[in-house]
């Protein structure tokens, strides 16, 4: 496992909750503050607690992160946290497998990286989607098969515009 | 040993502190929520109404229904919105059964008996398909509007007025059956839902 698997992890709120780019905004910021929050609360936990132990203690934590995190939606932003449904708290799982593919060593600079590139790549794809939705009328754009074709379209892109060729190890990655 | 008793004595720690700190927060949201549920309730169950139809507070004196089994649906509640005193429409929230579960609405019905306005306040239709009945660029619920119980309350693949939402049969005939129980239901109940406030 290497530090590419990250956006992998990250499928399942990218497509679930980008459908308009305010609900994306917002989903990308709560990835990025359970995240953050949760390698915060476990850094300390790191030396002193190893294997199932500490899974314990990361779940605990996340269950307890993704309940603040589902109340404080539904009570300053109730019709977004209608329209996002369980994604907020389906965040947890992706936590969590960041926390084992992570690298012991450069973690903050990898979370940090992959943070940035989950937000951007957030709000590229709900301001498509939600583009294609209204403009061209492409109602396929805003359920979740249009979403998983549009980001294989964007990554093909990134792929095809960075500069140099790509090498084989950065296809279908950011 | 000590490792293991460590462990444990660790593990108890992170768990107060997780279950401590949900439920502080739990307890400091829980009236925002309660007040924003409430907020949100009152804006969908009256934007069946048009604005400047009514200027009192409709959702504060629910009506008194009889028989609220009607043969498609089942009446929830039901409200009078008044205009400078007189009754101007009559909001009913229906229930019925859609392809995947059931479907709310909310039904706002003229003093005429003319459908003014239908919100849906619950489904569980499938997406893009019995779902776009609430998407705002499908204006579906807008050719009701007008209708009175006299015209043909079915689709036109059933001989009637109605187009029906493409590829969503069963969600279009739960809602327009809803429909014509509710203006039935108004025009049998009308004199006690109009004018049982010119009595007070």
């Amino acid at each position: 496992m290497n530090r590419f698997w990250l956006p992998g992890i990250s499928l399942v709120p990218l497509i679930g909750a980008t459908s308009t780019w305010v609900q994306a905004v917002v989903i990308g910021l709560c990835a990025a503050l359970m995240m953050l929050l949760h390698q915060a609360l476990l850094a300390p936990l790191r030396r002193p607690l190893v294997a199932a132990p500490r899974l314990m203690a990361s779940v605990l934590l996340l269950a307890a992160l993704a309940s603040c995190l589902q109340l404080g939606l539904r009570a300053w932003a109730l019709p977004l946290a209608l329209a996002l449904g369980h994604y907020p708290a389906l965040l947890s799982l992706q936590c969590l497998s960041a926390d084992y593919l992570l690298p012991e060593t450069g973690r903050w600079r990898c979370l940090a990286i992959h943070l940035g590139s989950l937000l951007v790549l957030c709000v590229l794809l709900g301001a498509c989607r939600q583009w294609l939705a209204t403009g061209p009328n492409l109602h396929l754009a805003s359920l979740a098969p249009g979403g998983l074709i549009l980001l294989g379209l964007l990554l093909a892109l990134y792929n095809r515009v960075r500069p140099g060729p790509a090498p084989s190890r950065r296809q279908g990655s950011l | 040993m000590t490792r293991t008793l460590r462990n444990a004595l660790l593990l108890a720690l992170v768990s107060a502190l997780s279950l401590g700190m949900t439920l502080a927060w739990r307890h400091w949201t829980l009236v925002p929520i309660h007040e924003a549920e409430q907020q949100l309730q009152i804006r969908q169950w009256l934007s069946a109404l048009p604005q400047g139809s009514y200027d009192n507070q409709p959702l504060q004196m629910p009506l008194p229904l009889g028989d609220t089994r009607l043969p498609h649906s089942q009446l929830l509640a039901g409200y009078r919105a008044t205009l400078a005193g007189q009754p101007s429409a009559i909001l009913l929230r229906s229930q019925t059964q859609g392809y995947a579960g059931p479907i709310i609405l909310a039904i706002a019905i003229d003093a005429e008996g003319r459908l003014l306005g239908i919100q849906v306040l619950e489904q569980q239709e499938s997406p893009g398909l019995g779902a776009r009945v609430v998407d705002p660029q499908v204006h579906w619920l807008t050719q009701f509007t007008g209708h009175t119980q006299s015209s043909h309350w079915a689709l036109k693949r059933d001989q009637g007025d109605f187009d029906q939402l493409a590829g969503a049969t069963v969600t279009s005939r739960a809602v327009i059956d809803a429909l014509q129980d509710a203006l039935r239901y108004f025009d049998t109940h009308r004199a006690s839902l109009l004018e049982e406030r010119a009595h007070e």
